[in-house]
């Protein structure tokens, strides 16, 4: 009895414990989540304005090096102005692309998708903040906000457009769990969405803003101009074009104008400069090699040693065809008949001749900007010393004997405008033009050709052209310059008709914006790419016969890139239509 | 409602069973039962012939009433022999029960309960703790494999690692590592157990026996018990087990001398259509002639390919391997009988461990001390492995019924140099230290001519580091790892045969770590700043356990009733790290966070707050007169890793066994000795694979995804805020439903005794990341788990023992433990055929594919037809991207004429078909011979090493294996290689295809140990109780047809493993031990 007694308390008490602790229960198992954010603490202004540098933070690609507006793989080296270069084993999934040989399977094919739409879902996650009646925010503040937010969403359709050409066009209206799933890339023309939102920055932005990094009313002109050229509506870009040469400037508030000297562009001392018209913006030592041109880190000489810099991976060699181009004649004009790559127009190279072995640079004449823009044997490569050709080379049969050399850093730049902290030095400061006011002249310049006048096409083109003939921004060597350059602005014949003019302009944008990740989307806005191309393929083949021997482009389909399989696989061929050819 | 009241309803339940419990009448006998052990409480007294009957207490007493003429009491307990013992007049009989050693009666402890094998009805294995001694690995899963039919463990051959241990295959496409549990105390890592501390294992494998466990149950549980003091006083025992080897590194792969290596770039020059003098025909080094030349220097100032002599002198004055001092000036002597790189990165490396145990108990008082340590070096050059452990463990009567105990350990643990993600565990997947041993041309030296590291600064080499550098540059490195795990215990029987038990235990861990990169200047891609980064980190996780269980014979009845709570945190915490680069001295003594560089030094940190569970339990297991056997349990957990809306869930399981041997129409069969058929059917859950934050849809900020220098500083950035998580309220535990069919046998008198299950687990509402399309942004973006996909395992698990006599002095004992697994993918989301963001990719090369209808992680990919042999097989061929003579061609499976990704199919598994351990055993006098030898065998490995090796034109100029004596040339069609050549296409060495795939079964004698223990006549002259030597030497051989270094090839994700890039290969110690005991 005594024990039944005890045991009957003890249960009871069990059973009162047990009562409790279920009564406690619901508050154990919440437990809060640590060093992230809930939706609505974005809706003051320092959420949304953090909100929309997120949306900036994807131009870069983070690290997705194909996915970077710089286009070094889509723009650049399917346009023929480098080949993958470095090692074949190295970052194999380019190997096929460079040869039109591109599978809808690729990861690279698929993570610039990703990519842009990563940026494009947080302007549309910025534009939804925006809304909120919660929404803690100044209306010019707001405005402002609106308007930056659709010029990059803006930016990164039109890279979607180029690159892809039918995308699902998806703004602030769908999310997850809203039928985002269900958008087709049919059914919108994605035109008239870009031009809309360039159109609403233009309408909508400051002329200046209090910091240089952001978009300005005349980088959203300059982008709609560009994204007229690419439709051919020549009158509605010129009239913006005009108005951009007239008023343009930069956000800092500097009148748009060329920088006196061609090199000047590409040191990171020099960002945001007066040519600076939209660019991303790098920094070096903030803690993540992601903010400062992860997209270039491999494009550099390979194993350099401490005199050069980089010391990776030998990406992105300059082409034997592209090299050639910069040819020109006793007048200083290229050779626009193409005729560079005969006989002895060709640049002489070191293509097979070890370092140890003497080598004379091309004695020819040739155009300045080639020695800023490629990096060859003999000649300074930046401060860092001579480039001494097949040492400095990872594979010369695979990649040719050619270094890039527009986004690499000076010497100088160690540790301050370079990045040390991750497995390879070559990380920079050094901001990369996504526009810069070169390129809108030579825009406004092809207006002209196309329905203007030809001698303002002259005048705009000269001035790009004089630019790089400002002796004082050659590559020395030993204080003279290091090669023989000759360049002259074009006389007036070779703008006296429509087609010559432009001939000579198309040639121009190739010198001048060279490996800036242009000449692929050009090469197809004029309709010419698989001329083009077919031709560098049949004169760069056997020079580099494994890397690109038999290799072919295929009008009608390689324009574009496949759209990728995981993303049909996962939506549906009747969501996402295949690109043809594919 | 109604599992809020369960509790409640179970002990109201106890209540009135206890009030059921009539006395009898007769004449009353008391007694006590003791065991070796002291008194075996708990032990059933029967009358024989009768349904009266009782159990002993806890101090192993009972009282019976009997009746008849000549009453005789059957006497059984658990892990004893069962004896009958004749009255007579007797009022009081004691009695010593035997030890009875067999399987089918080991002790079970499921870590709220003890049972006897025999009365088990579920899937359930033991191990001997001795078992998890002979081999001195660092981490006692590792001893594990081969040991228990059903359990899967993969590894590698690193001193501490953690390896892939599955319990009845992959229920889910992540977190499937088994539910450890230590001393009643949950936990997910054991590497911190000392092995002879341990006195019990058991493996819980299916519902019938694990669903205790609940929500956290599907992935199998095993439970630890550690030593403790004796039941009976006894005085204190000191025992000693230590052992002194060395671990040999074996030979690696052949790669191809100085000469050679030369001769094969030269052939795939020719294989690629070059002829001497045309552009691309040379190499820096060998010249570039008809015939390549091996020159004296490979660098002497940075130039390549030096013959003849240099004067060292003028070339020291020069000599600079300091890039703040200028150029770097190296002079290279080439290796001309070649350098074997990987032994250059290995070592013999000595291995240690000592265990000292005391114990000893009084009336009132139980203690067991342990003191342990391991120092194990890795055959890698710096990787190092400690572990000191101290533990002790007491129990104290308070009163005659109540009691109180602990357990604790203190542990300290070091582990340096180790590679591979998840603590080790996916060291085959990466571009290690010992892949760059077979990527290092055999004609580089390890040293320069003046003592700085040579490497692929001297051209033509192409980019892999000096491994010895990379494995020297880390001596500095530190790793430090406290912690304390344990519980305290308090257990009270307010009546007969019901006790009461309160748990706390925990775990308390924190980690300390240091490390530093060289500056490096010999390769040809350097790390071009010293580096340094420091971390440390500390968490408690709590488990609090509330247990009533009532155990109670009544004649031929039996009952055990469990009912218990229990409420855990699994850990909550915080960490710091910091890094930076470039101090003004690289003295380790100097170096800190604050003296390092201000330019991109960086400091984060992070807290957690661990996944709180609720959950209440209860078992009932009912034995009718030895012959059938009834088990039903049921957990309600409820969980913070759910949101609100399915927080909690309920696994019930039943299971019944008959014991054919106790029915009468067995007894004329008297070989056999026991005989019992199980069945058990039930429910498990997981949560393991889901992110407690999965309920949320979050945003957050990161250096790395989402700042951004607006304001053009070009040194620093502003942050953006972007979404991070996109969250499923609704998730819910993953459901595993278990079917169990087992036999138990022992025959002639446990000579022979099998045991054997067949089974089949099907998990529900799997949980993974259902694929959601890229234009939701999907780049930093968790996508939400969904309960959406199943899969299925089944297999067969097996135990055969057999033992005996040869002759009169030979004594022998074979166990046999195997086990068939099969594992598929049944549905995934929507019409979706494979987990279309799990694509791993090494090179280029994406050899995995989770798809529907094979097992998780299958290889994916072209299948070969073997090589193409001529111009006009490639031109009759289905049309193929870089077709040739010599090149692979693929299978043209949808026969459209070309081959494209649609072709691409199901290539292998790297899931075992079957594994299984042999242990033999043989004793002669003092002297035992004991081997243990593993076998898994049909899986398949993705040897991806030979991608780097086999092919030219991956990464020309590095090192190439011995394998390519057999590549193609029209002269040698039935090549196993392919062509050696330039070229790198689709057709060459682009593609995941099944080349790569290779067999990956093995056989491996893991142990082979002489013992000799001295007789106890003699011992009990020096006052010993026992004393034992021994020699073993571990992993003497391994028959495979695999060609990497070793078979056992693992990964870090379930998704995404038997990938063999750089495996750390197991491979074969030498040791000697002695124990001794007094």
């Amino acid at each position: 009895m005594k024990y039944r007694q005890k045991f009957t308390i003890l249960a009871s008490a069990t059973i009162a414990l047990s009562v409790v602790s279920v009564a406690c229960q619901d508050k154990f198992l919440e437990i809060p989540v640590t060093a992230q954010l809930d939706n609505s603490q974005l809706s003051s202004k320092a959420g949304i304005e953090g909100s929309l540098i997120s949306v900036y933070s994807m131009l870069s690609g983070r690290g997705d090096r194909l996915a970077s507006f710089s286009n070094w793989v889509w723009g650049g080296i399917r346009g023929g102005d480098a080949n993958k270069g470095t090692d074949p084993g190295d970052f194999a999934n380019i190997n096929p692309i460079q040869r039109y040989e591109a599978l809808s399977t690729i990861g690279d094919i698929n993570g610039t998708w990703v990519t842009k739409y990563e940026g494009i879902s947080r302007a549309n996650a910025t534009l939804r903040l925006l809304a909120l009646p919660t929404a803690v925010i100044s209306a010019a503040d707001k405005k402002r906000v609106e308007a930056e937010t659709k010029f990059l969403r803006a930016l990164y359709y039109f890279d979607l457009k180029r690159i892809y050409n039918n995308v699902p066009y998806i703004d602030e209206t769908v999310d997850y769990a809203t039928g985002i799933e269900k958008v087709t890339n049919t059914a919108t023309e994605l035109y008239p969405k870009i031009e809309a939102d360039f159109k609403f920055a233009y309408d909508n932005l400051p002329e200046t803003q209090g910091a240089v990094g952001r978009a300005n009313k005349w980088a959203a002109a300059s982008m709609l101009a560009k994204v007229f050229m690419y439709q051919k509506k020549y009158t509605e870009a010129k009239a913006l074009l005009d108005l951009i040469i007239a008023n343009g400037k930069t956000s800092g508030g500097a009148k748009y104008a060329l920088l006196r000297s061609f090199p000047d562009l590409f040191k990171a001392a020099n960002d945001n400069n007066t040519e600076s018209i939209f660019a991303i913006q790098a920094a070096a030592n903030t803690g993540s090699t992601n903010n400062a041109n992860p997209e270039f880190d491999l494009n550099y000489p390979y194993n350099t040693g401490p005199n050069g810099p980089g010391n990776c991976c030998g990406f992105n060699q300059p082409s034997f065809e592209y090299v050639n181009s910069f040819r020109t004649t006793a007048a200083g004009l290229p050779l626009l008949d193409n005729s560079y790559n005969t006989g002895a127009n060709q640049v002489k190279n070191d293509q097979g001749v070890p370092s140890k072995e003497a080598f004379t640079p091309d004695a020819g004449n040739l155009d300045p900007r080639l020695d800023h823009t490629v990096g060859r044997r003999g000649i300074p490569y930046l401060d860092w010393q001579d480039h001494p050709g097949q040492d400095w080379i990872r594979n010369q049969p695979n990649g040719g004997p050619y270094s890039p050399k527009k986004f690499t850093y000076y010497r100088s730049d160690v540790g301050k405008f370079q990045d040390n902290s991750s497995w390879t030095p070559g990380y920079t400061a050094l901001n990369f033009p996504v526009i810069r006011y070169a390129d809108v002249l030579l825009l406004a310049a092809e207006a002209e050709i196309e329905i203007g006048s030809l001698a303002k096409a002259l005048e705009y083109t000269n001035l790009v052209r004089n630019r790089a003939a400002n002796p004082a921004s050659f590559v020395t060597k030993a204080g003279a310059p290091a090669a023989k350059y000759v360049i002259s602005p074009y006389p007036a014949s070779a703008f006296a008709s429509k087609e010559s003019a432009r001939t000579a302009l198309r040639f121009e944008r190739r010198l001048e914006l060279g490996d800036e990740g242009h000449r692929f989307f050009d090469l197809v806005r004029w309709g010419v790419a698989a001329p083009v191309l077919n031709a560098y393929l049949a004169y760069e083949g056997p020079k580099l016969p494994n890397t690109l021997g038999g290799a072919r482009f295929t009008a009608g389909k390689d324009e574009l890139l496949p759209i990728p399989q995981t993303q049909i696989d996962i939506q549906g061929k009747d969501i996402l239509k295949q690109n043809p050819g594919f | 409602m109604f599992y809020r009241l369960l509790p409640a309803t179970l002990m109201v339940a106890v209540m009135l069973l206890w009030g059921l419990s009539a006395s009898a009448q007769g004449r009353r006998v008391t007694g006590k039962i003791t065991g070796t052990d002291g008194p075996v409480p708990g032990a059933n007294v029967v009358l024989k012939g009768t349904q009266t009957g009782t159990s002993t207490d806890a101090n192993g007493v009972f009282a019976i009433n009997v009746t008849g003429t000549n009453p005789v009491l059957v006497i059984s307990a658990i892990g004893n022999k069962t004896q009958e013992i004749t009255v007579g007049n007797r009022t009081a009989v004691n009695l010593t029960l035997e030890d009875d050693a067999t399987a089918l009666t080991e002790v079970i402890v499921t870590g709220y309960t003890t049972e006897n094998k025999r009365d088990n009805t579920g899937a359930v294995s033991t191990v001997k703790a001795k078992d998890l001694t002979v081999i001195p690995s660092g981490n006692v899963e590792q001893q594990l494999q081969g040991r228990v039919a059903g359990l899967t463990v993969i590894t590698n051959g690193q001193p501490g690692t953690r390896s892939q241990v599955r319990v009845r295959g992959f229920g889910g496409f992540g977190g499937n590592e088994p539910l450890y549990v230590v001393d009643g105390v949950p936990t997910g890592n054991v590497d911190f157990l000392a092995p002879t501390d341990i006195e019990t294992t058991t493996v819980l494998k299916d519902a019938a026996s694990a669903s205790i466990y609940g929500a956290r149950a599907a992935n199998g549980v095993v439970v630890f018990t550690t030593k403790k003091g004796s039941k009976t006083a006894r005085k204190l025992q000191i025992s000693y087990d230590g052992q002194y080897g060395v671990t040999d590194p074996g030979t690696g792969q052949e790669m191809l001398k100085p000469q050679e290596f030369a001769d094969y770039t030269w052939l795939a020059f020719r294989n690629s259509g070059l002829k001497p003098g045309d552009r691309g025909w040379g190499h820096p080094q060998f010249g570039q002639g008809a015939t390549p030349v091996i020159p004296d220097y490979i660098s002497v100032g940075g130039t390549p390919g030096v013959t003849g002599t240099v004067n060292l002198e003028a070339e020291r004055a020069k000599y600079n391997i300091s890039p703040a001092l200028g150029g770097i000036y190296q002079v290279t002597r080439a290796n001309k009988e070649g350098t074997d790189w990987y032994k250059a990165v290995t070592r013999s490396a000595p291995i240690q461990r000592h265990g000292l145990n005391f114990s000893g108990s009084s009336d009132a008082a139980r203690y067991y001390v342990g003191i342990s340590m391991q120092d194990q070096q890795g055959i890698l050059i710096n990787n190092n492995f400690k572990r000191y452990t101290f533990r002790a463990n007491t129990e104290f009567d308070i009163s005659k019924r109540v009691r109180f105990g602990e357990n604790v350990q203190l542990t300290y643990r070091s582990v340096l140099g180790q590679g591979g993600q998840q603590d080790g565990q996916g060291v085959a997947a990466d571009e290690n230290d010992i892949l760059q041993a077979f990527r290092m041309p055999t004609i580089i030296p390890v040293l320069d001519e003046f003592g700085g590291y040579a490497g692929t600064a001297a051209k033509g080499f192409n980019n892999p580091r000096n491994p010895v550098a990379n494995r020297e540059g880390q001596g500095n490195n530190q790793s430090a790892g406290y912690s304390a795990f344990g519980n305290v215990y308090l257990e009270y029987e307010p009546i007969d045969n019901l006790t009461l038990r309160s748990t706390l235990g925990g775990t308390y861990g924190s980690g300390y770590n240091v490390g530093f990169s060289r500056l490096q200047y010999e390769n040809s891609e350097n790390n071009s700043a010293f580096g340094y980064n420091e971390s440390a980190s500390t968490f408690l996780a709590w488990t609090l356990t509330n247990t009533a269980n009532y155990k109670r014979r009544f004649g031929l009845h039996a009952l055990d009733v469990l009912v218990g709570q229990e409420a855990l945190n699994t850990g909550r915490g915080r960490s710091i790290n910091g890094n930076g680069q470039s101090p003004f001295s690289t003295d380790p003594n100097y170096v800190t966070l604050s003296t390092v560089s201000p330019t991109g030094r960086i400091v984060n940190s992070g807290q957690g707050l661990g996944v709180n569970f609720s959950s209440y339990f209860g078992r009932v297991n009912y034995i009718f007169n030895d012959k059938y056997i009834f088990t039903g349990l049921v957990r309600r957990d409820g969980s913070s890793r759910f949101g609100a809306n399915s927080r909690y869930g309920v696994f019930p399981a039943a299971s019944a066994a008959w014991r054919l041997s106790s029915e009468n129409f067995m007894k004329n069969l008297p070989w056999v000795t026991d005989l019992k058929v199980r069945g058990g059917y039930g429910i498990m859950g997981n949560s393991n694979n889901v992110d407690p934050n999965n309920q949320f849809s979050l945003y957050g900020t990161n250096l790395g995804n989402s700042a951004y220098d607006i304001a053009g500083t070009n040194s620093s950035t502003q942050e953006g805020y972007f979404r991070t998580r996109i969250g499923n309220p609704n998730a819910k535990w993953e459901t595993s439903v278990t079917t169990n069919v087992g036999f138990d046998g022992s025959f002639f008198n446990n000579r022979l005794e099998f045991v054997i299950d067949v089974w089949r687990k099907d998990t529900r509402d799997l949980l993974y990341q259902t694929p959601i399309p890229g234009v939701v942004g999907t780049r930093y973006t968790a996508a939400p788990s969904v309960n959406v996909a199943k899969m299925r395992n089944q297999g067969i698990d097996m135990q055969l023992i057999t033992r005996g006599r040869i002759g009169g002095e030979v004594g022998y004992e074979a166990n046999l433990t195997g086990s068939f697994l099969n594992n598929r993918i049944v549905a995934l989301a929507g019409d979706q055929q494979y987990i279309t963001y799990i694509n791993p990719g090494f090179r280029g090369i994406e050899p995995i594919r989770n798809q529907l209808g094979q097992s998780i992680s299958a290889f994916f990919g072209y299948q070969t037809l073997g090589l193409f042999q001529s111009q006009q097989e490639v031109d009759a061929a289905p049309r193929q991207d870089g077709a040739g003579p010599g090149r692979f061609r693929f299978a043209d499976l949808n026969n459209d004429g070309r081959i494209t990704p649609d072709d691409r199919t199901y290539l292998g598994s790297p899931v075992p078909k079957f594994t299984g351990g042999l242990t033999l055993r043989f004793t002669y006098k003092g002297f035992d011979i004991e081997t243990f030898g593993f076998a898994s065998i049909g899986n398949k490995i993705f040897n991806m090493s030979k991608w780097y090796t086999d092919f030219y034109p991956s990464f020309a100029g590095a090192a190439i294996s011995a394998r390519v004596r057999d590549s193609w040339t029209p002269q040698n069609p039935g090549a196993a290689l392919p062509i050696f050549e330039q070229a790198s296409n689709f057709s060459t060495n682009t593609q995941s295809n099944s080349y790569y795939i290779e067999d990956g079964s093995f056989f491996r004698l893991q142990n082979l140990s002489i013992g000799y223990n001295v007789p106890a006549s003699a011992l009990s002259r020096i006052g010993m109780s026992r004393v034992r030597v021994f020699i073993s030497t571990n992993n003497l051989f391994t028959i495979t047809k695999y060609q990497g270094l070793d078979p056992g090839v693992g990964g870090n994700a379930d998704t995404n493993f038997g990938i063999d890039v750089g495996n750390y290969p197991v491979t074969r110690q030498v040791l000697g031990g002695l124990s001794f005991g007094f």
